[in-house]
């Protein structure tokens, strides 16, 4: 038999393996130090997404990296697809009243790059949560209206520049 | 006609040459766990902040860069200007010259505040910036002298190498020009600003490379014990004095010329008289030890032969070079920017204010990564290629 | 004898496929380049505001100076401890003493928004830019962190970010690792245009008579512009030919 031949059932083999250890992984309820399948935080109000949910699992970063230089180049910042106005409608509560930052499991954007295994570095530069909460954090201003949409950011801005 | 010069790898197994190339590695990786944790931390660890933006890493960097520039002097002298007797140490020159400037460059890229951008930085480019320019330069420069090396080494390809070399030689003169430039485009600070600084650092190319070239090109020879006889080394002694003075030429020229104008008093009382550490450094290790004193070792009639002469002007000339551009770099951020002529100024910003620099330990470790980078690339190249000549005996042409 | 190049000289029908097809390219291309140069002028229309500050320090104190300070630092997230070399500063309180007479006064002291900026002429990766309305920012999403702008800023108006940072506002991204300065308020400018007022100008209103006036330079019915023709303003470094956007008056 011919060494190509010979080498077709460890190729087999191999392949089977691969297989088994690509399929268990993907079971959540398996143990064996998985990390679990994202359940990202819909946002309070409830109301839709910018775009459908099948749409932005793939494009999200598509939108974002246009948007980003729209933003800055442009100034442009009344988009729907602004990183700020995702932060606001996302924001996850945390059982003791903690904000909750990029760092921590539940943050909606970590949730989903660490299972992806994708490193993202917007929060680096960028504040990892909406307007809302940098207020419950008392990092600006109380305003004396509640949870804002992106679409009343700036109006709420503009009120908190009078406080 | 004189016979073509025969090459040879380095052969040596001594455990001197592997004990130096053992120490050369803890030394470069230290200094890239140096950098990682610079960039992890963020720069607050070292002394560099918003007064004092480049420091030590940046003189390193910057001189390793200019030596590189000066280190191609001998393949040019052989292929450009068609000198025979240079022949044997072009291939060495050549590698030498890729050595330091990756080394120069890592230290550089490393001590980036975004380091990870690197691909930014490759791919953005604004055109009106002589920093842009330069990593064109640098990167074409690598690839260049690759090509002139492979050219120089592949018989059938020989006739090649003088294009290849006048390309090299030309890119070379732009590539220094583009660095001095960095500082010389600066119209900001006193210190900098003048289109002196151009070619004051093409000349200080020339010597601190042919410093660096000696010195390793000693070391190479006696770890294998190569013949290298004494007339080889007048040559390039001489050549070491030529290049001392022009740089202390040009020194002069450009501190004379700050000083004639009263608008730049200021500034030169600061780096001739009262700045301290500059001026210590610009008198004593600059002028003194880096620029009169290897004059004197070269030129005097008794050392004309002597090889620890020749060993000890090349070292004082690299110091003086990292005194020089200590001085350029971080004496010309110290000096305060005049933006209220005529006023005392005072702010939470050290306006008006001299500027203090302290470097941190991560900073010579940096530093030093980057320099023993350049030499480990240098002695494993030539271990593995057949760059250095067999023998350098008495007369070659 | 006959050689080469004698036969380079051109038949006269390969002479006259030449020249018909020269003529032919100009006449598709000379049209075009005349629209082009309409579709510019017709542009003249919409003028491109340019912003700027008209700051009055003979109406500044100290304490007016350091409300600027603080407005800023409360607006951005930024702090800057005392005595710190590496702490942010976006807009600074500058003491200036006249030798002579011994007269003190105050200003501030941020990034002057020059119309021709040498940071932006630095930047390698084109980082550091103008944008049409004169803004000069930097694009911090391309910025590697080499620190070329602030040798090269004439005003020392750059600050580079030495530690890793949390709890940023929403309003002003900045992380470890590039450079930032004022910015003019752009997030408030992009809001609200000729009607906005920067964080330091809102600090020093005085109740309607404002020490600081923002406007667009372009406007020759403008507050600020109808304030310089009055009394006039200095450009500082004005010998540099920088033509910033900053104008002071009192000095």
């Amino acid at each position: 038999m011919s060494h190509r031949l010979q080498a077709l059932p460890l190729l087999t083999i191999a392949l089977l393996a691969w297989l088994s250890c690509a399929v268990s992984a993907a079971d959540e309820t398996s143990g064996f130090g998985k990390i679990a399948i994202p359940q990202p935080a819909k946002p309070d109000n409830a109301s839709e997404c910018v775009e459908p949910v099948e749409v932005m699992r793939r494009e999200h970063m598509k939108f974002l990296l246009h948007q980003r230089d729209a933003t800055v180049l442009e100034g442009k910042r009344d988009s729907k697809y602004s990183l700020t106005g995702c932060m606001d409608c996302h924001n996850p509560t945390q059982a003791d009243g903690e904000v909750v930052r990029y760092p921590d499991p539940q943050h909606f954007c970590a949730d989903c790059h660490r299972y992806a295994s994708v490193k993202i570095d917007c929060f680096e530069c960028h504040a990892d949560r909406g307007l809302a909460r940098s207020q419950q954090s008392r990092l600006i201003p109380k305003l004396d209206t509640g949870l804002v949409s992106s679409q009343t950011f700036r109006h709420q801005l503009e009120r908190s520049g009078e406080d | 006609m004189t016979a073509s010069p025969r090459y040879a790898e380095i052969r040596t197994s001594s455990p001197r040459y592997w004990g130096l190339l053992i120490l050369l590695t803890l030394i470069a990786v230290t200094g890239f766990a140096a950098a990682h944790h610079m960039d992890v931390e963020g720069h607050h660890i070292t002394g560099m902040n918003n007064q004092i933006v480049w420091g030590l890493p940046h003189v390193f960097a910057i001189f390793l860069i200019v030596a590189a520039s000066g280190a191609l002097n001998l393949a040019s002298l052989a292929s450009v200007f068609q000198r025979a007797e240079y022949k044997p140490l072009a291939r060495f020159s050549a590698v030498l010259s890729i050595a330091l400037l990756v080394g120069g460059l890592a230290i550089l890229l490393l001590d980036l505040g975004r380091p990870d951008r690197i691909i930014v930085a490759m791919t953005h480019y604004n055109f009106k910036s002589i920093f842009a320019w330069n990593i064109i330069l640098y990167s074409g420069f690598i690839v260049i002298v690759v090509a002139y090396l492979w050219l120089m080494m592949e018989r059938r390809m020989h006739r090649w190498s003088r294009p290849a070399g006048m390309l090299a030689f030309a890119w070379r003169l732009i590539l220094t020009t583009g660095t001095g430039s960095i500082f010389g485009f600066l119209v900001a600070r006193e210190a900098y600003d003048s289109a002196l600084l151009a070619p004051m650092f093409i000349v200080m190319s020339f010597a601190f490379g042919l410093a660096v070239f000696i010195l390793l090109l000693l070391l190479s020879f006696r770890l294998d014990r190569r013949e290298l006889h004494s007339s080889q080394l007048l040559r390039l002694r001489k050549l070491l004095g030529l290049f001392c003075s022009a740089v202390l030429y040009f020194v002069v020229v450009f501190h004379l010329t700050k000083l004639y104008g009263s608008q730049n008093h200021d500034f030169e009382r600061f780096i001739l008289v009262e700045g301290g550490v500059y001026t210590t450094l610009f008198w004593l290790f600059q002028v003194g030890l880096g620029g009169l004193l290897p004059l004197l070792l070269v030129y005097a009639p008794r050392l004309q032969n002597s090889l620890p002469s020749l060993v000890l002007a090349s070292l004082l000339v690299i110091l003086g070079g990292f005194a020089q551009l200590y001085v350029i770099i971080i004496g010309g951020q110290a000096f305060p920017l005049n933006i209220f002529p005529g006023y005392i100024v005072d702010s939470s910003f050290a306006d008006g204010a001299i500027n203090t620099y302290s470097p941190s330990l991560w900073e010579f470790l940096l530093g030093f990564g980057g320099v023993t980078c350049a030499l480990l690339i240098a002695l494993l190249v030539i271990r593995i290629l057949p760059i250095m000549p067999e023998k350098l005996p008495s007369e070659i042409g | 004898m006959k050689t080469e190049l004698d036969n380079i000289e051109l038949r006269p029908a390969r002479r006259r496929f030449l020249q018909g097809a020269a003529a032919l390219a100009t006449t598709l291309i000379v049209p075009g380049v005349f629209l082009y140069k309409s579709g510019h002028a017709t542009d003249a229309g919409t003028r491109t505001p340019r912003w700027g500050l008209l700051i009055d320090t003979n109406a500044m104190s100290e304490a007016d100076v350091d409300a600027c300070v603080q407005a800023c630092q409360r607006e951005h997230g930024w702090h800057s401890a005392t005595g710190s070399t590496t702490d942010a500063q976006w807009i600074r309180k500058v003491a200036l003493s006249d030798p002579q007479s011994g007269h003190k006064r105050f200003l501030p002291m941020m990034c002057q928004h020059c119309e021709n900026p040498p940071c932006v002429d630095v930047c390698p990766t084109g980082a550091s830019f103008k944008r049409a309305d004169g803004i000069v920012l930097v694009n911090k999403h391309t910025c590697i962190g080499c620190r070329y702008c602030m040798m090269a800023c004439p005003y020392k108006a750059r600050s580079f970010i030495h530690e890793p940072l949390q709890d940023q506002l929403p309003v002003a991204p900045r992380g470890k690792g590039t450079v930032e300065s004022c910015t003019l308020c752009v997030h408030r400018i992009d809001r609200d245009g000729a009607n906005a007022v920067p964080a330091c100008a809102e600090a020093v209103n005085h109740g309607g008579r404002k020490a600081i006036v923002f406007g667009d330079l372009n406007d020759p019915d403008s507050e600020i512009v109808r304030r310089l023709r009055e009394h006039g303003g200095t450009k500082l470094r004005a010998d540099m030919g920088l033509n910033p956007a900053l104008l002071y008056q009192g000095l």
